[in-house]
């Protein structure tokens, strides 16, 4: 009974929770190695590296939403009509494609944030609602089809499938990209009260913090990252589709979750999200491996989730779940 | 001293009061109050009726009145489940999920051109059980291990996706069965069997949220659910129970949906979560829980299905159709909030 008690206590811990999803990958990583000798090498990790790239802009993007205590549901969304931005304009505009693509992802994202601030709509249906916006414009401006990137505009995405000293540039966008997340929310203003407005709303409000503003930046930079994912897998696939990246959005949500930032928020950050992206990419390059049915990859990673929130979540929050 | 005592509100009398709130309040009360908000979502579908048909007559034309309602079926079985999870302030986003493991188990089963079952109307009976089971699991995840229903249902989603694409192995299996295939080819009065499973379904449905305890309890967990707990609802069978009759719904609608389409594919849920949140919260049923019902939910289906045959009509494109509903799911919840209860919004 008194050991049941420590050892939740110890599972609901702030500092253990920071610590199992690492220790989880440390142990997913030896299983690895132990199965397949010789996978540890230089040149797989990079192609791992290389493969949990775009999962793991897509879900840097939603750590901000969900820090905050948010779900940002129209990623998927956005990335692909940044995908579809990009392959429509690189014949015409070139390099300047891609800011436009992005550009585009930065307003749907900030719409979605004003859309649930200002409207005061929950923000699993405002990004639902932004979402399905997002998604009719890109079947809209695509035709429905999928658009091939063809050899004129691949000179202008040739730089994102290229190697900087052994490094696939989509890993150094990535860690860039982790990087400045990590630095914004630990430094910066916005940051700290992103974390702060999770952790307790009306405590940071009579604290004098502008939620709204604050919320709002943090959708606007979910929805930029989700642009720049969308970017970078249309390149990598040499293809813009307004489906493109529907099949990202739960293996997303599940990688912050999984890395143990709290769906309550105010509990996690963008270094779990790299692990938890990892630790995602792992677990679907194990089930190839192992030979699990490609089909049932949704199944694992929907019960995934749903193990990982009911670990992470904190109930003292909630008065009553909905 | 006198005992005054009102008459005791009749069912009726509930369902017409709590009808909707759709308009913001300050409107409404120039207006004369919930009388004229409650019937706003009405007006608007009559006014979207009359604009169509003064653009293209073809509107009212019999034949498109029935593809009208042929389209409807669908969304409506759907949204009449999805409106006892919304009454209850909760949401399920495993729609597509749960419609697609039900049409996948009807294909399998009954005849078709991948394995060589025929089992008929059994294969019916299990869909149905099926819908409903997975509906069971999303209320048992989320009363159990205590996660809010959103996130439930979205681990949910993908299950029921991955189990039924899994199943299909990938590709798209046909439905040879006549008989079930009847629901949606043979007509009665007119009208494809499918619309009036669906009507029954509206009925069902009304008739489990005006006058059983079942239908009272999720009004009153959607109102305020500590105070139900206190009245001695027992809220954990409500909310598992009510997952359960939605999965029941949409058990319905993916036999009806495997029915119409003739097979069962990886795609055959896209875009119908979508479809049936737009549907409930257009006719005015509240997010927040306690307000509206499957009578709103029938008058949003409709302005939904009208708005997709009008733009078909008026030959705007039909990619277009998920940014407006996008944009009305917005509208429609911005203007229905009670704002006084939501200081803080998430």
């Amino acid at each position: 009974m008194n050991e049941a008690f420590s050892l939740r206590r110890i599972f609901e811990g702030k500092w253990t929770q920071g610590a199992i999803p690492l220790v989880l990958l440390v142990v997913l990583l030896l299983i690895i190695e132990i199965a397949a000798p010789g996978f540890l090498t230089g040149e797989t990790v990079a192609l791992l590296f290389a493969n949990t790239a775009v999962l793991f802009i897509l879900a840097t993007g939603v750590t901000f939403a969900i820090l905050l205590g948010g779900i940002d549901l129209s990623i998927q969304a956005v990335a692909s009509l940044a995908s579809v931005i990009l392959a429509q304009l690189l014949p015409s505009l070139g390099l300047a494609a891609f800011p436009v693509a992005i550009l585009s992802g930065l307003a749907f994202g900030t719409l979605s944030g004003i859309v649930h601030v200002k409207l005061r709509v929950p923000s699993f249906v405002a990004t639902l609602a932004t979402g399905g916006v997002v998604t009719g414009i890109a079947l809209w401006v695509s035709d429905g089809r999928a658009i091939t990137i063809e050899e004129g505009g691949r000179e202008n995405t040739a730089w994102i499938n290229a190697t900087v000293a052994g490094l696939p540039v989509v890993v150094l966008i990535s860690a860039v990209i982790g990087i400045a997340s990590f630095l914004a929310l630990r430094y910066t203003r916005f940051g700290r009260q992103a974390i702060a407005v999770g952790a307790g709303e009306p405590a940071a409000w009579a604290a004098g913090i502008n939620v709204d503003r604050t919320k709002i930046i943090a959708f606007a930079a979910s929805g930029m990252l989700a642009a720049i994912a969308g970017v970078v897998l249309a390149a990598r696939l040499s293809s813009g589709s307004p489906v493109l990246a529907n099949q990202l959005l739960l293996p997303a949500i599940a990688a912050v979750i999984v890395g143990g930032t709290a769906i309550t928020g105010g509990l996690g950050g963008v270094a779990r999200t790299a692990v938890g992206a990892l630790i995602i990419s792992i677990v679907r390059i194990g089930m190839t491996f192992v030979g699990v049915n490609i089909f049932l990859e949704n199944m694992v990673f929907g019960a995934v989730l749903i193990a990982a929130v009911a670990i992470t979540i904190d109930r003292s929050k909630i008065a009553v779940i909905k | 001293m006198t005992i005054h005592t009102e008459p005791l509100k009749s069912v009726s009398d509930i369902e017409r009061t709590t009808l909707m709130t759709f308009l913001p309040g300050r409107i409404a009360t120039v207006f004369g109050g919930r009388r004229w908000r409650s019937l706003a979502p009405l007006a608007v579908l009559i006014v979207l009726c009359v604009l169509i048909a003064i653009a293209n007559p073809n509107f009212i034309e019999l034949r498109n009145l029935v593809r009208l309602a042929n389209s409807a079926a669908v969304p409506l079985t759907l949204a009449m489940g999805l409106t006892f999870i919304i009454l209850m302030g909760s949401i399920d986003l495993s729609v597509e999920g749960t419609l697609s493991v039900a049409a996948m188990v009807v294909v399998l089963l009954a005849a078709n051109d991948g394995n060589g079952n025929d089992y008929g109307w059994w294969a019916v009976l299990a869909a149905v059980v099926a819908g409903t089971a997975m509906g069971f699991v999303s209320g048992l995840v989320q009363t159990m291990l205590r996660i809010p229903s959103f996130m439930a249902t979205l681990g949910m989603w993908f299950i029921g996706l991955g189990l039924s694409v899994y199943m299909l192995g990938g590709s798209a299996i046909r439905l040879n069965d006549a008989s079930i295939r009847d629901l949606a080819l043979t007509r009665f009065l007119g009208l494809p069997l499918a619309v009036w499973v669906a009507t029954g379904a509206f009925l069902l449905a009304a008739i489990i949220q005006y006058h059983t305890k079942l239908g009272r309890h999720i009004l009153a967990i959607g109102g305020d659910e500590d105070v139900a707990k206190l009245s001695g609802v027992n809220v954990v069978r409500v909310r598992i129970t009510a997952f359960a009759l939605a999965g029941f719904f949409f058990g319905i609608s993916g036999v009806l949906a495997a029915a119409q389409l003739g097979q069962s594919h990886a795609v055959i849920g896209d875009g119908r979560l979508f479809a049936a949140v737009t549907a409930v919260v257009v006719g005015g049923t509240a997010l927040t829980g306690g307000e509206g019902g499957v009578v709103n939910t029938l008058i949003g289906v409709l302005i939904v299905t009208v708005l997709a045959n009008g733009m078909i009509l008026l030959g705007i494109s039909p990619y277009i159709q998920q940014t407006v509903q996008g944009l009305m799911i917005i509208a429609a919840v911005a203007l229905s909030l009670d704002r006084v209860r939501l200081r803080i919004v998430k």
